[in-house]
């Protein structure tokens, strides 16, 4: 009896292991690359948490807090954005009629994804190239320049536009001309040469300027858990909207986890049966093993022999789960998935890997334990 | 192969037993086609001695050494190795499958390690007189034929020792000439050596030395 209780719950043990696995490849293919990336790599602009309770500390990034983003496995490369400590004050010339305080930054050039060869400034330049965030650009033109009778602008066009940037400082006020050569996808602010900002903080304001409030990282997928965990660990902030994935992919890899420690389990319990139904089976035959033992039979041939009949239950057992775990996978991903090419529809190597795992770990198990139990004899 | 008895004595039989007996505390060497006859009364330890050559029972001080080595140190697969190839028995309570048919019985110990065909198997129960037993089940024979059965069993296999312990019990004396003849040729095409107990010289038993246990 005990011996097919053992069967059965080492069946739907397999069964649920190998499923879970299937189930968490599937996941991970699935909620991958969600995000457009330009060189398979996703851009994040990370701050600390503000909130009602911390709105007096500061929320500035330390060197150490940026080694530490920087030391994180699943983080390529992270930079700090450095912004004016002076102040600057925009004019649009005839075409663009406004004043307007206004910020700049800068960051690390490889974080730009639009950078034109007219981007860089020396001291002495007296016109400062700007990249704005093409974001920027459609909110003027759909939003703010209909409204007020403006001229709406091209991506190319806005290249031609001249801006005066007066800067001010405790050492005094510098005019420049700040010229829009870009527009970007990835950063959402305006982006001047990192050569200016470190110029102006100096030579305005004599200081490195304000501490970074907001790291760019760059990663392979932004919805890595894990990534998502450290965030959270370190109350830093995050766009939610592209790590939605993560988010999702992170419970259901939970659930399908907690399944799988459960297959596990059941697995564990139906070898304690069998171990079980293996002693009674032993003691049972005890005084014909005994006997043969005495004419000369080896203890470890008799452990082979006793063993070796379990092979075809253990073999038949794997693969019919396995054909199992194979034809759901299928209907999965052709009923539920529609045949979407995002899936194989075959189940995936690790799958196959595992089951022969648990075949040979099983039956060297089976085999241990008739060999200990034989030569308890 | 060589069996040596060094200062072998069991721990539960009285001293007074143990100094006069020719086997006991004594060193003793069996040799190569030595024909060896103990003879004890009852009660005098000669199955614990057979049990102890053959290594089922360790409550003995001494020692008992197969080919320099001490089979106190023996493990089971040693013993199994031994048993196999060079040291063959017939237990005073025979020990047989008594399930299974007398066939199926000599069977399982000529596979372990083939000596003779499958029919020397037949030809020996017929010189036996058990011929007609081959195919019942073990448990329908005798006494005395399981006895038979015991001692062809313990002939399937190669062996330099042959240990019977009161082997004859339920015999015949027509039946124990002809088992004695039988095992004392498939010995000597062995070069092997007897070791018999019995409670009083064995009748047709060519033995050439006799120790009083």
């Amino acid at each position: 009896m005990s011996k097919w209780f053992g069967y059965v719950g080492l069946s739907i043990g397999v069964l649920l292991l190998l499923c879970c696995i299937q189930m968490y490849i599937n996941i991970n293919s699935l909620l991958k690359n969600k995000n457009p990336k330009k060189d398979g790599f996703d851009y994040l602009p990370i701050t600390k948490m503000i909130t009602d309770e911390n709105m007096p500390n500061s929320h500035s990034f330390t060197d150490a807090d940026i080694a530490e983003i920087k030391k994180q496995p699943f983080i390529d490369d992270a930079a700090p954005f450095i912004s004016n400590g002076f102040v600057i004050k925009a004019t649009g010339g005839t075409t663009l009629p406004f004043t307007s305080d206004v910020f700049l930054e800068a960051i690390n050039e490889k974080f730009i994804d639009t950078i034109p060869p007219a981007f860089t400034w020396k001291e002495g330049d007296n016109i400062v190239p700007v990249i704005i965030s093409s974001d920027y650009l459609e909110l003027y033109n759909t939003a703010f320049a209909p409204g007020r009778d403006l001229p709406q602008f091209s991506e190319k066009s806005i290249t031609a536009l001249l801006v005066r940037l007066d800067c001010e400082g405790v050492n005094g006020t510098e005019s420049f001309r700040g010229n829009i050569v870009a527009t970007s996808d990835r950063i959402n602010s305006f982006i001047v040469p990192e050569s200016f900002i470190k110029w102006g903080n100096r030579h305005f304001v004599n200081s490195n300027g304000p501490a970074p409030n907001k790291v760019l990282i760059r990663t392979k997928d932004a919805n890595d858990p894990q990534l998502l965990k450290f965030i959270q660990e370190k109350n830093y902030r995050i766009n939610k909207d592209k790590t939605l994935f993560g988010r999702i992919k992170s419970v259901l890899q939970a659930i399908v986890s907690g399944l799988a420690a459960f297959g596990v389990l059941m697995i564990l319990l139906a070898l304690v049966l069998f171990s079980f139904y293996l002693q009674l089976m032993i003691a049972r035959s005890k005084e014909n093993l005994q006997l043969l033992l005495m004419i000369g039979y080896s203890p470890s041939w008799l452990s082979k022999t006793v063993s070796r009949k379990w092979i075809p239950v253990y073999v038949s057992i794997i693969v019919v789960t396995l054909v199992i775990v194979a034809g759901l996978h299928w209907a999965f991903q052709h009923f539920v998935m529609k045949d979407s090419n995002e899936l194989s529809p075959f189940i995936h190597p690790i799958v196959i890997a595992v089951a022969a795992l648990l075949l040979i770990l099983s039956i060297g198990i089976n085999y241990r334990l008739v060999r200990k139990l034989l030569y308890r004899l | 192969m060589q069996i040596r008895l060094q200062q072998l004595a069991p721990t539960f039989i009285e001293e007074e037993k143990i100094s006069g007996s020719q086997v006991w505390k004594n060193d003793i060497v069996f040799l190569p086609g030595e024909k060896i006859q103990i003879v004890a009364p009852s009660g005098s330890g000669k199955t614990s001695f057979i049990h102890f050559l053959y290594g089922m029972r360790t409550d003995y001080t001494g020692e008992v050494i197969y080919d320099d080595q001490p089979i106190s140190s023996f493990d089971a697969e040693e013993f199994s190795s031994y048993r196999k190839q060079k040291v063959s028995i017939v237990f005073q309570d025979l020990r047989l499958f008594t399930e299974q048919t007398v066939l199926q019985n000599l069977e399982i110990k000529r596979q372990l390690e083939p000596y003779h065909t499958e029919s020397r198997i037949e030809a020996m129960a017929r010189r036996l007189g058990i011929a007609s037993k081959l195919n019942k089940p073990c448990k329908t024979c005798s006494y005395g034929e399981q006895q038979r059965i015991a001692i062809i069993r313990s002939l399937q296999q190669p062996f330099d020792f042959l240990l019977l312990d009161e082997p004859f019990s339920h015999l015949d004396d027509a039946n124990r000439k002809l088992a004695m003849q039988l095992i004392e040729e498939e010995a000597d095409q062995r070069k092997a050596t007897i070791i018999l107990a019995d409670l009083k010289t064995t009748d047709h038993y060519n033995s050439t030395k006799t120790l009083n246990l």
